[in-house]
Parts: C-alpha cells; structure tokens; sequence
C-alpha cells in the first residue's frame, strides 16, 4: 500500500500548495469564503463524471465510460421534456422537483445499464460502446430539445440544491462527498468492491472464481450512469437551463482526473478519495488562473504538466516497487488488460 | 518511500511554481474591474474584439478592463470564467455568451452581488442589464438575403448555414433570410440550417456534399465566422467561382483571397473592435449608475446613436448600427 499512501500523499500536498499560491497571488481573496463555495458549487459536475470514468475503468479489460457528459445532458433534457408536459414549474415546486430529478435519475440509470448490457453481454469493447451510446444520447437529446436549450426554471427544490448553503457549504457539494463518500464504502466494504477489483486485475481468473462477471459489469455501468443523471440534476439546478452540448470539453477532463487520481488504465486499482482530490486539485488551478487572469490555454498547458508528472512518477512507482518485471506498466492509453494466456 | 516522496513533491512544487510564476499579473484594484469573457480565445473575431477592449482601457484609464474567454467552444468553460470572476469580486461583467441559457443562473447570481452585467449577442438574456446590439438582428439576415438574390438574378436553389442549431442569432440571421427570399417566387430553398461549428473545414466537406447533392444550386447564406472560406474554398475548387453565389459572415482578411476569386460573393460583418469597446461604454456607465437612453452617443463608431429597446428580461437591448457588407470592391476598407 506505498503506492496508495505515496499518491495520496502527492494530491494532497498539490491542493495545500494550489491554495497557498492561490492565496498569495489574490491577497488573500482567493480563500474567501465566497471563492470557496464559489469553486466547491462547480466541483460537483466533473467530479460525479469522474468517479462514473473511475469505475468503469477499474472494472478492466480496457474499461472506460464515455457517455457521461452525453448522459448527463440527455438525463437533464429528457427529464425536463417528460415533467413539464405533465406539470408546471410554477403550479407545484415539490412536486416538479422531485419528478425531475427521479426521471433524471431513473434515465441516468437506465442508459447506463445499456451500456452494461451491451458490453457484458454482448462483449463490445467498452471504449467503442460508450463512444456509440455517447453519439446517441446525444442525438436523442438533440431531437428531443429541437437543438435548443430546455428551461427547467428555479423551482423551490431544485434551485436550493444550485444555489444554497448548507452550514456555509454547497449543497450541491455535499451531495458529491456524500455520494464519494458512499461509493468508497462500497468498494472497501462490500463484495462487489471485492469483485470489481479482483476482476479488473485479472478478468480470466475471475471467471473461474466463478464471480458473477456479468452482474459486475452491468451495476459498474449502472452505478456510472447514474452518477451521470445526478450531475444532470446539479447541471439543471445551477444553470436553470438544459442543453445537448454542454460541457463538451468534461469527457476529457474527467479521464484526466481519473488517471492524476492514480487509477490503473488496465484496471484493478483506484480509490475514490484520490480521484475527489485530484478533481478538487483541477478545479483550484483552473480558478487561479482565472484569479489571475491569465489566458486559458496556460490551463490547458499546467494539466497536461500535471498530468506528465503524475504519469512519470507512477511509472517509476510500478516499475520500481511493485512489478520489477516491468509487465504492467501504467500508460496513458486504454489497452487491454495485460493478463494474456 | 521517502526519496520516491521526495520525488514527487518536488515535481509539484515545479509546476506550481511556474504557475505562480505567470500568475502575478495581478495587483491590488481600487479602480472599477470590466471583465470581457468572450466565446473562444485565440480566434481572429475575439482577437480583434480584444484590441476593442485595449482601447477603451487607454482612453479610460479610470477604470481597468480586460479580457479572457476559455480555450475550447464550451458553454462550460465559459460558465467556469465567468463564476471565478464573480467569486474574485470584479465590478462589471460584458460578455458575449457561447450559450445564453447556460449562464442565466450565474448573471443572475452576479446581479444579487450587485455587478454589473451586460452582454453582447444575446437578445434573449433574461438576467442582464443590458445587450449591446450592432444591429438589429432581423434587418441584417434579411440584408444578407438580398444581396444574395441579387446575386442570384432572384432564382434558383439556395441553401444556408448555421455555426450550430443552438446558436440564436444564426437562426434569426437564416430565418430573416428565408422571410426575405419568400418575396422571390423562383428562389427555392433547400436542405437549409446546415451546422457548421464555426470549422472551416467541416464547412468545407458538407459544402461539397451539398454541391455533389444538388448540382443545380446557385446560392449559399452562411453565419459563422469561418463559414465563407469553408463553402468558398469548396465553391473555388468545383470551378464554380462567379457561378455560385455565396454571402455570408465573415471577417475581411481571411476572406480577402476568395473575395478576390469570386467564390465570395459578399460578406457581411460588424466590427468586434467597436462591440467590445461599446460593451464596455455601456458596462461603465452602469457601473457609474448613468441611465442608458434612446439615442445617445456611446462615443464609438457605429454605436453614435443607440436605440434602446425593451429586453427579453428585465434589462435593454443596445442596438447600433454598425453593419457592414462588404464585396470586392469595397472589403479594402475595413482591413482585419
């Protein structure tokens, strides 16, 4: 468990020192509590996403999910659709509330059981399947919106979730480390986890194991989808409004986290707490730089930098520490796992 | 575990402070802080409604004014800026919306914290104060239109493009245009709201199909900024130059070639270097609790002599009248 405590370790030293340039370049405005809630309230979206990519990728055999931004604006734009043509934001706050985010939930998790079922039983490599549900939820958001953006409004419920403070702190946040929170327990905690794991490092062994494969697969795909329909309901919540492409660049970001947070790319590993680090680490350099009003693509530029670190470090990590046979290198691409016969 | 430790903070403290490095660009701010936040950095239309942005900061050194935008077409991105912005605390925000709906929440936000918003090519934003307009949206499209039935003889098949369905003055520029082509009975539109995504070169590719599709067609209307040279440069190697018209947005420089070839037949434009400059007028004079009135000067050219309308919200709509269509003959005029 070096590894584990040693990438820990690393995230956590990054946000501390993120916060102290932060802090010094602002004149201290930067740790004001509005900047905080400021950047805690737009951590909740990527973040969600990124856990969903974690899962997925640690389920092995080249795991990914690329659907979740898709998913998300569909689950938002569908639900939208659905609630308000049976009732009104106006009429009934609770009622349009809770309506809204069960179906965003309800079609959250169904698209991601597609995706499940496509690649537990019908064996689509992950990466191509969730590449394919992605155009559609896509397109089925588009035809359904008409290409325009869906107005959820501000009803009671919903508007508390975007824009209230519970103890001075985001709802919408802690929804995020609650959910964080509960998927961890889950991993360490129960046999799914276990399974998850176990299957991720060695797929073939697994099924001899007589682990329920299958099962595994889907409630990964599930569980991601889901999260993907709840950052739908935070997105509907905070912008008011519901739109096909928004958020187009969080695909990317969001593997990017997952693999700062140090989740193996061919599976088996990753905890859930890194990967909130390491979204929280993205979100405190973006908001500096835009504190400091600097150009966007120095953004860009710092993530790729961060991201080379990380890899360099890990790959040193693995190669020195763990496997010195050099087999299961951690590389940036989605490949196979490595578990040949 | 130590040394590997070590290691990697050492490579964190490298990043950070490189970060830190370029990040002291800013300094204590008793001066009123106008933030532009633009669709997209780095393209010529925002690069040149920048030096709009620059100027206003020299001739009003009373205030500080800037502008960023984000590095990807992402509403997201640009809903990211504009938060930090909020959170760090500026006086007024002007932006130009990717997506007006997906920044409602936050203007309305900024509002409660009493900044200053105003917002440029968004006529349909509820939460601003105002929206700054170089011209009346519906008059432009139809100006577009008739130029390109001129070009046309006022027959023949015609088709447009958008840079996307979502964008709303793209739309309201074609459907202007369709309204106006309805007065020619030969004019016969087909395969219209193409999307674009503002990509020269995918431009290109469905400006092939449709010339493959319809041989016969005689006219391209197209609204992003990129449009012109993606279906010019199509246009210019079918070797149908002169005989297909194509009139749309576009910016003089980087059309100047296709104009010259005659694959462009016109394009029509406003200045981004006034809106940004106008955007900032109208953000100080808020920021100074001035009244905005019908007809008044914002002392940039093109914005002489406002009218101000009622908005979508609770704020105005701006309108100047700062188009300008230019061909061959006359784009030397207006060289950026």
């Amino acid at each position: 468990m070096q590894r584990t405590s040693g990438q820990l370790a690393m995230l956590a030293a990054i946000n501390i020192l993120l916060l102290i340039v932060g802090a010094a370049i602002s004149g201290g405005s930067f740790l004001s509590i509005f900047n905080l809630q400021s950047m805690a309230s737009q951590l909740p979206e990527i973040g969600l996403l990124a856990i969903g990519v974690m899962l997925a990728m640690c389920a092995g055999n080249g795991g990914i999910d690329l659907s979740g931004i898709a998913l998300a604006n569909m689950s938002g734009v569908l639900s939208a659709v659905i609630v308000s043509s049976f009732l009104s934001s106006g009429e009934n706050d609770l009622a349009f509330s809770l309506a809204f985010i069960v179906v965003a939930l309800a079609i959250g998790f169904s698209g991601g059981l597609i995706n499940g079922i496509l690649i537990a039983r019908l064996n689509i490599t992950p990466i191509l399947c969730t590449l394919g549900t992605q155009m559609a939820f896509t397109g089925l958001a588009v035809v359904v919106s008409g290409g325009r953006a869906v107005m959820v409004g501000s009803p009671d419920l919903l508007s508390r979730i975007g824009n209230d403070m519970l103890l001075a702190v985001p709802i919408s946040f802690l929804i995020f480390i609650v959910v964080a929170a509960v998927i961890a327990a889950a991993l360490k905690y129960t046999p799914y986890g276990l399974w998850l794991m176990l299957m991720g490092t060695n797929p073939k062994a697994a099924i001899y194991a007589g682990f329920p494969k299958n099962g595994v697969l889907m409630a990964t795909y599930a569980i991601s989808g889901t999260l993907s329909g709840l950052a739908g309901v935070i997105i509907a919540a905070r912008n008011v409004n519901v739109k096909f492409d928004y958020g187009s660049s969080y695909l990317l970001i969001a593997i990017l986290i997952v693999v700062m947070a140090g989740v193996k790319p061919e599976g088996g590993y990753g905890r859930v707490v890194c990967v909130v680090l390491s979204a929280v680490a993205l979100q405190l350099m973006s908001s500096l730089l835009n504190f400091g009003g600097l150009s966007n693509f120095v953004r860009d530029f710092a993530w790729g930098l961060l991201l080379l670190t990380f890899l360099a470090v890990g790959r040193y990590d693995v190669v020195g520490f763990v496997f010195p046979g050099n087999r299961r290198r951690v590389d940036t691409g989605v490949k196979p796992s490595s578990t040949g016969t | 575990m130590k040394a590997k430790t070590k290691k990697m903070l050492a490579g964190t403290f490298i990043a950070t402070a490189m970060l830190a490095g370029t990040a002291t660009t800013l300094v204590a701010q008793e001066k009123p802080v106008i933030a532009t936040v633009v669709k997209i950095s780095g393209i010529p239309w925002f690069d040149r409604m920048n030096t709009g942005v620059e100027a206003f900061q020299q001739a009003n050194p009373d205030v500080q004014a800037s502008q960023s935008g984000p590095a990807t077409a992402d509403s997201a991105q640009q809903l990211q800026i504009v938060q930090d912005l909020i959170a760090k605390g500026v006086n007024a925000l002007a932006v130009v919306p990717m997506d007006p709906a997906v920044l409602e929440g936050a203007f309305k936000r900024a509002m409660e914290r009493g900044i200053v918003v105003v917002t440029h090519e968004a006529d349909n934003q509820m939460n601003t104060q105002a929206d700054v307009e170089a011209f009346d949206n519906a008059e432009y499209g139809a100006a577009l239109n008739e130029r390109l039935a001129e070009c046309m003889g006022k027959a023949g098949k015609w088709t447009t493009f958008v840079g996307s369905l979502g964008s709303r003055t793209h739309m309201q520029w074609v459907g202007a245009g369709e309204e106006n082509a309805k007065k020619y009975a030969d004019m016969q539109l087909v395969d219209p709201n193409n999307e674009s995504f503002d990509d020269a070169n995918a431009t290109y590719e469905k400006a092939k199909e449709v010339l493959r599709k319809h041989p016969d067609i005689k006219g391209f209307q197209t609204s992003a900024g990129n449009d012109v040279l993606g279906v010019g440069r199509a246009i210019d190697e079918a070797g149908l130059s002169g005989k297909v018209c194509l009139v749309g947005t576009g910016l003089p420089n980087p059309s100047a070639d296709l104009l010259e070839s005659g694959a462009i037949t016109a394009i029509g434009f406003w200045d981004p270097q006034k809106a940004g400059m106008a955007m900032n007028a109208v953000a100080k004079l808020l920021v100074e609790k001035k009244e905005l009135t019908d007809g008044m000067d914002l002392g940039v050219e093109g914005y002489n002599k406002v009218s101000i309308k009622k908005g979508a919200g609770d704020g105005v709509l701006v309108i100047g009248n700062g188009m300008v269509l230019a061909d061959k003959s006359t784009y030397k005029d207006h060289m950026f």
